[in-house]
């Protein structure tokens, strides 16, 4: 029969409990004690009592004193000491500095993928800083409503005015409510220009509630009557050159005289409230006449704030829920309200908000692809660590033996990462300082943004380095401290070698098939933006300069003045151009109403841009009091399933007037190029006409241009001119795919360059070790071009996997993501991944070679003499 | 200071370490102050005391021989040392200085 085992998990527990203290003898005595127990009484009982001993003795002086003095003993690791961080780091250093070209690769390669780690802390940090200036910031809350109408249902940074008023006369507590209203627009009348200016109407509390201070000017009544002003320095630098000008009026355009109450401080880049001024609530014009109902359900650009300095957010939220409820009962729209922490408000993810947004899922998608970065580089760090391990297990055999625990070696082989990820961070910081502008220029609201380094960026930069120490270092570092000293010390490092091996391809495929997806998510972008350069629009868009109607200058007069420049072939008038304008209506065609894009023009412009009309007429010219007729496109006559007889002459009522087809004309792409070829209409208004488009002889375009301006200033010497080249407009207008472009290809750059280097980094230790297996084989008689295939070989194996893996892996991205961009996305072809396939090969093979091919001419003679 | 003072439960186990002699570790010596005295004492205890008194000096001790019963693991044999011996006995004379002072029995104690 089996003797009856004393329970293990309490001699696990046990074991662990004492850690480095001797505990030999206790065990013995346990499991003597055990043994007697057993045999008078039965095993459970027994069991129990080895379990209370082991207890009472986890408890007892005794194994405190033996954990005691083990501390202190030579085999103890349980204190790191400063004296062994400080041997750690000087062998790191030794050993990094003894094996440079590795250093060097490593901390490159880490650099790189930090680099983009480092934008994202660094931004995070700033947006962190976001309205932290404020006093009261602590009590400050935004109200923050859920709005549910019909099937629309958001979330919006937007509040009805009229709350505030209401918390301020009905609820209980001590609280202070401002309303707020935004996109106050304005443009001064200074000299002989106009400044635009742009802001918020609120009364004096705002300046109670947030931190701006004034300059000039008393806070009391300062924002209380109507048509009262309060600027900030800068605004008033640029409008009056000082900013002592308390009493002085400003002109508007069009809004009248607004007296100046006071001068703000500059608003710090870090607050979510960025206006250039204040304008007293007071002068705001009321829409006419809206519903009281309506008032709470239809509030875009409201907003409120309530300051609980004296009050806690939980009672006025019931409040609120209570006060909601009441609205909600007889309205269609389903209005809630909720409290936002002003520490919080830039971060949140709500529709219609006050100011810049960065909102947290966008941190998490570029979270995601800094680890895509980084996360490359670790592996690069741990792959050739690994593969170095025959090199240093003589010295690890040798620190074993020498009575190195598992723990010391650990801790040194961290320490050396960690020691290079330092030096990555420098390399890191640099690329940082180069990427940074860029990236801001890339960015919407880049340029709000400020990414100068401070002290709590510079901590989260070096935690970030360990942090990345650690996960690169993490697995060798466990792989070298459990190396067996005896096979260590032999030079015979066993099936655990292999499996590192395979470990570390699987790695480097895995690198490779990113990459692999990168460049060929490259290759589609730059076709898709090529597409679009040269898309045909179909409509002539060469040599076409769009003059903007600005000020009191007559489209008449001007036709004529412009007539006059020779280099002026002809000139047509539109409310705007194909593409670039997206003005929508809706017509009624029979029963139904359609939605339309619309554009007002005349004949000239459809010679101009060579648009034909197919069917009926173009516009009449005699059209001149009012609009007697429309011109559609043949996608409208589709979608209303009229035939082509039957539409010209047909009635459509739109704005309020019913008018005939006139015509039809071809299709051509009317919108931006992420929709589709819809209903399309021209319609002839001359009083709606905003621009003149005229097509110029190129030969010379400067001169025409200073014609041009000349006859512009004789008609309106106030307001500059304002022409541009259509062709470089519709160019402009896909600025967002260069972007993406842009960004695809930075990336993708890193992405190659990371694993370029991981894979130079591998060729060269194999190159290292296999030299004398070289040197003998060509000995024997082997060719240069034999070695230099045996020694590339692998390599290109390894290549062909991470394309095997990487084309289904990028025709899954392309399927998920790139077709998610709307309409006449580029299709990712066979030959885009053969291309890709080559464009990776080339690079693979270049790498490869450039080592292999200098060990393949070596003189054997160099090599083998020392043996 | 050192601590010298010896308590009454050390001084039982010191007598017990002295009495087991070669036998002397803590499992046999709880054993035998279960038989000696009919009370038990928890492992736990034992360790601690003997800990202690080889911390004042009045034990050594030393890994001893493994047996099978424990496990294959070694034991702690404890042994006493001239300190140990010295303090025992000038327990024992001060005691007996007591009970000489001590009237009813003073006259009954003759046979030291």
């Amino acid at each position: 029969m089996k003797p009856i085992q004393p329970p293990k998990a309490a001699r696990k527990l046990f074991e662990w409990f004492s850690g480095q203290a001797n505990i030999d003898d206790l065990l013995g005595d346990l499991d003597e004690l055990f043994l007697h127990h057993c045999k008078s009484k039965s095993p459970r009982k027994a069991r129990f009592l080895y379990w209370r001993n082991v207890l009472s003795l986890c408890l007892s002086y005794a194994l405190r004193k033996r954990k005691r003095d083990a501390r202190y003993s030579h085999f103890s690791t349980s204190v790191v000491s400063l004296d062994m961080l400080h041997s750690y780091f000087k062998v790191a250093v030794r050993n990094l500095y003894q094996h440079k070209y590795f250093t060097v690769l490593n901390a490159f390669g880490l650099a790189i993928g930090m680099s983009i780690g480092l934008l994202l802390i660094a931004m995070y940090s700033y947006v962190r800083t976001y309205d932290t200036f404020h006093e009261n910031g602590e009590h400050i809350y935004s109200i923050v409503t859920h709005r549910l109408s019909g099937v629309e249902d958001r979330h919006l940074a937007s509040a009805p005015g009229l709350l505030a008023a209401k918390i301020n006369e009905e609820y209980s507590g001590q609280v202070q409510a401002i309303e707020v209203r935004a996109r106050f627009y304005g443009e001064v009348l200074a000299g002989n220009g106009r400044v635009p200016i742009g802001g918020y109407y609120c009364d004096d509390q705002f300046l109670e509630m947030f931190s701006f201070p004034l300059l000039s000017g008393k806070q009391d009544g300062i924002l209380s009557k109507p048509n009262q002003v309060v600027l900030t320095e800068r605004t008033a630098l640029k409008l009056f050159g000082n900013s002592d000008i308390i009493g002085q009026t400003v002109e508007l355009y069009e809004q009248g005289l607004f007296e100046v109450s006071g001068v703000l401080q500059d608003i710090p880049g870090n607050s979510h409230l960025m206006f250039d001024v204040l304008v007293s609530l007071a002068s705001w014009k009321d829409q006419p006449i809206e519903r009281v109902q309506e008032q709470w359900s239809e509030y875009p650009n409201q907003y409120v704030y309530v300051n609980l300095q004296h009050d806690n957010p939980g009672r006025l939220q019931s409040y609120l829920n209570k006060l909601s409820v009441n609205l909600n009962i007889h309205n269609p729209v389903q209005v809630t309200f909720s409290l936002q922490h002003l520490h919080d408000i830039a971060t949140s993810d709500h529709y219609n908000a006050i100011g810049p947004k960065w909102e947290l899922s966008g941190f998490i998608v570029f979270g995601a692809i800094a680890l895509m970065i980084l996360l490359p580089a670790c592996f690069n760090y741990t792959n050739i660590a690994i593969a170095r391990a025959l090199k240093r297990s003589k010295e690890i055999g040798l620190r074993k033996t020498l009575g190195g625990m598992q723990r010391q070696i650990f801790f040194q082989f961290i320490t050396e990462t960690v020691v290079v990820c330092m030096i990555a961070l420098i390399g890191g910081i640099a690329c940082f300082i180069f990427m940074r502008s860029e990236f801001q220029r890339m960015m919407v609201a880049g340029s709000e943004l400020d990414l100068s380094i401070t002290p709590f960026m510079a901590f989260l930069f070096v935690a970030f380095a360990i942090f990345t120490g650690l996960v690169a270092g993490l697995f060798p570092a466990i792989y070298f401290s459990r190396l067996n000293p005896v096979e260590a010390i032999k030079s015979k490092l066993s099936t655990k070698t292999f499996n590192g091996m395979r470990v570390r391809k699987g790695l480097t495929i895995m690198q490779f098939s990113l990459s692999f997806c990168f460049i060929l998510s490259i290759i589609v972008f730059g076709r898709q933006y090529r597409t679009l350069l040269n898309m045909d629009f179909g409509f002539r868009k060469e040599n076409i300069v769009i003059i903007d109607l600005k000020g009191e200058v007559k489209p008449d007069v001007l036709m004529t003045e412009l007539a006059k420049i020779p280099a002026i072939q002809s000139i047509s008038f539109s409310s705007g151009m194909p593409v670039l304008t997206n003005n929508k209506t809706w017509i009624h065609l029979e029963k139904d109403s359609l939605e339309i894009n619309q554009l007002f023009v005349n004949n000239d412009f459809l010679t101009q841009l060579n648009i034909q009309v197919l069917h009926g007429a173009s516009f009449l010219e005699t059209y001149t009091s009012h609009e007697q007729g429309v011109l559609v496109n043949e996608q409208l006559v589709r979608n209303s399933g009229l035939t082509v007889q039957d539409a010209i002459g047909h009635v459509i009522r739109v704005d309020s007037v019913d008018l005939p087809i006139v015509g039809i004309v071809q299709d051509f792409r009317h919108a931006p190029s992420s929709q589709p070829v819809g209903n399309f209409m021209l319609r002839y208004d001359p009083t709606r006409f905003s621009q003149v488009n005229a097509v110029i002889d190129v030969s010379n375009v400067f001169e025409t241009f200073t014609s041009m301006e000349k006859s512009w200033k004789a008609l309106s010497p106030d307001v500059p001119l304002q022409a541009n080249f259509f062709e470089n407009a519709l160019d402009e207008s896909f600025d967002t795919y260069k972007v993406l472009i842009k960004l695809a290809g930075f990336l993708g750059l890193l992405a190659i360059s990371i694993s370029i280097l991981g894979l130079l980094g591998m060729v060269v230790f194999t190159v290292e070790t296999r030299m004398k297996e070289v040197c003998i084989r060509k000995v024997m008689g082997a060719s240069a071009s034999t070695i230099l295939v045996l020694l590339s070989k692998d390599f290109l194996k390894l290549l062909l996997f991470s394309v095997m893996l990487g084309i289904p892996m990028a025709v899954f991205i392309y399927q998920t993501v790139f077709t998610q961009i709307p309409n006449y996305h580029a299709d990712l072809t066979v030959w885009d991944i053969l291309a890709g396939t080559c464009g990776l090969f080339l690079l693979g093979i270049i790498t490869i070679t450039s080592q292999t091919y200098k060990t393949a001419l070596t003189q054997p003679a160099e090599v083998l003499k020392t043996e | 200071m050192k601590e010298t003072r010896l308590g009454d439960f050390e001084e039982v186990l010191l007598l017990l370490v002295g009495i087991l002699d070669m036998e002397a570790y803590s499992y046999r010596i709880a054993d035998e102050f279960y038989r000696q005295t009919g009370r038990s004492i928890s492992i736990g205890a034992t360790h601690s005391t003997l800990e202690r008194l080889e911390q004042k000096g009045f034990l050594k001790s030393k890994m001893g021989e493994a047996t099978a019963e424990r496990g294959g693991r070694r034991k702690r044999i404890f042994t006493i040392t001239a300190l140990g011996k010295r303090v025992l006995k000038e327990s024992r004379d001060f005691k007996i200085t007591l009970w000489a002072q001590y009237p009813d029995f003073s006259t009954n104690l003759q046979f030291v």
